[in-house]
């Protein structure tokens, strides 16, 4: 809820429900001594929490080089708004996720970048894909337990959800793909994501 | 609230919708406290993919970052003030926003508050209403942008940061309303906490009491979990009064019921 008192608490959450917070560092706690100028804390951050965020916009980006240069942008971005995370409105990699899923976003929907990324695809997309897959499949219990998840949805609440979450398209691009009449595809996602997080066990 | 910006939050979560919908959706994510708990759960349900996808970026990178951030000084936080008072120097800086335009689904209550009727046997309950309310002058109380990485002024903010803006508030037993109102602008937001569920195909409808005591639909309040938070539609200006009435799903011309709330203006 949004007046959830976790904010007021240096203690990370207990019940995580990315998993990985959980696990590792206080992200919460990096965050904020990030706010305060504390390098270190965030040079933690970043090891912490790197991977995945260049993994997601590799995945959408697709391009390598304009990859790291997105995601060079993030993590300036999260330096520079480290103060304005709040903590009642959800998890810190949440945060961090939803500002490197924006940036990524952005950058394909600019045309010149969707030309780069469309030349791209053709090499690297077969190679990042099973990289990734396979990395993820043997170093985190984590994506195990998301392909599980994924498992539990439609074929079609699957695909608009990983066009759109992964692929970086719109909800009218999505249907398009899918040949689905529009509007369709917007249903299916938020479908898809509340039986995910309905599985996940994800509470606001 | 238009149902078919509350089926938007899950493109939203998964930034799935294009730059117009995107603007119109956040404008009503301000706003609709069961969209933003919607977002919230979603958008995290959706990271959960990220795990999927994680690959090791170059450590030149990181050196990159970590140089980059030296030459960067860390935002300051929010600090979000009394609203009801005037911004002062930030009024000029701080980004204008367009009246806002009618979103499409609303189109039908946008058509139904331009209807005027006469309150009827409704007049006496009004003002009985209006009476025994608590009704006083409060500070506003500041609600920032969901995602505030840079600010906008929502609607909300916008009245709250008029200079002439003004709060009321008015409980009864749990049930506690706020509505902070400019007369300048002609608008006004309100705030509800400690709602009943509505009934089964009823819903919660605002209106504008004019000093003529006709009551013109100001559009509805959807709260979620007891709390809710709206911008009512229409003109305030000749307002002596906000209620808020259960009405049939889809709103009723004029109030069929006694109000749950009376607000009172200054």
């Amino acid at each position: 809820m949004m007046d959830r008192m976790t904010a007021a608490s240096s203690d990370p959450p207990v019940t995580d429900s990315e998993g990985a917070a959980a696990r590792g560092p206080d992200l919460t706690d990096l965050l904020r001594r990030s706010a305060r100028g504390d390098e270190e804390a965030f040079a933690g951050l970043y090891d912490a929490t790197s991977r995945r965020v260049y993994g997601l916009v590799l995945r959408i980006v697709r391009d390598p080089a304009m990859s790291e240069e997105v995601t060079q942008e993030v993590y300036l971005d999260v330096w520079r708004t480290s103060a304005r995370f709040d903590a009642g409105r959800g998890t810190a990699l949440s945060w961090l996720m939803t500002i490197a899923h924006r940036a990524a976003v952005d950058r394909v929907r600019s045309s010149e970048a969707s030309r780069r990324r469309d030349d791209a695809h053709a090499s690297a997309t077969q190679e990042v894909d099973f990289d990734a897959t396979a990395e993820a499949a043997h170093t985190s219990i984590e994506a195990a337990r998301v392909r599980k998840a994924l498992d539990t949805l439609t074929e079609a609440q699957r695909s608009a959800v990983e066009l759109a979450y992964l692929g970086g398209y719109t909800h009218t691009e999505v249907a398009r793909l899918l040949d689905l009449p529009l509007g369709t595809a917007k249903t299916r996602i938020r479908d898809g994501l509340i039986r995910l997080r309905d599985t996940l066990g994800v509470t606001a | 609230m238009s149902p078919d910006l509350h089926h938007l939050s899950g493109a939203y979560a998964v930034d799935a919708l294009d730059t117009d919908e995107r603007s119109a959706f956040e404008q009503h994510l301000s706003l609709c406290s069961a969209c933003q708990s919607d977002v919230h759960e979603l958008t995290e349900a959706a990271h959960a993919l990220a795990a999927l996808t994680e690959a090791a970026p170059p450590a030149s990178l990181r050196t990159a970052v970590l140089a980059g951030i030296g030459q960067v000084r860390p935002l300051p936080p929010l600090v979000v003030d009394d609203a009801a008072q005037p911004v002062g120097g930030d009024a000029s800086t701080a980004p204008t926003h367009d009246e806002p335009e009618p979103v499409a689904g609303e189109g039908a209550a946008v058509a139904r508050h331009a209807k005027v009727v006469p309150l009827f046997r409704r007049r006496t309950t009004w003002i009985a209403a209006a009476a025994a309310a608590a009704v006083l002058a409060v500070g506003g109380v500041g609600v920032d942008a969901w995602t505030s990485q840079e600010p906008e002024l929502t609607a909300v903010q916008e009245v709250q940061q008029a200079p002439d803006s003004s709060t009321v508030t008015s409980s009864r037993g749990e049930l506690s309303a706020e509505l902070t109102y400019s007369r300048e602008l002609g608008r006004s937001a309100i705030s509800m906490t400690g709602v009943p569920p509505a009934p089964d195909g009823m819903t919660y409808q605002l209106w504008y009491v004019g000093t003529d005591e006709v009551a013109r639909s100001a559009g509805f309040i959807e709260p979620d979990d007891g709390r809710g938070q709206s911008v009512l539609e229409g003109d305030l200006s000749r307002a002596a009064a906000v209620g808020v009435t259960v009405e049939p799903a889809g709103g009723s011309d004029a109030p069929t019921t006694e109000p749950i709330v009376v607000l009172a203006l200054g």
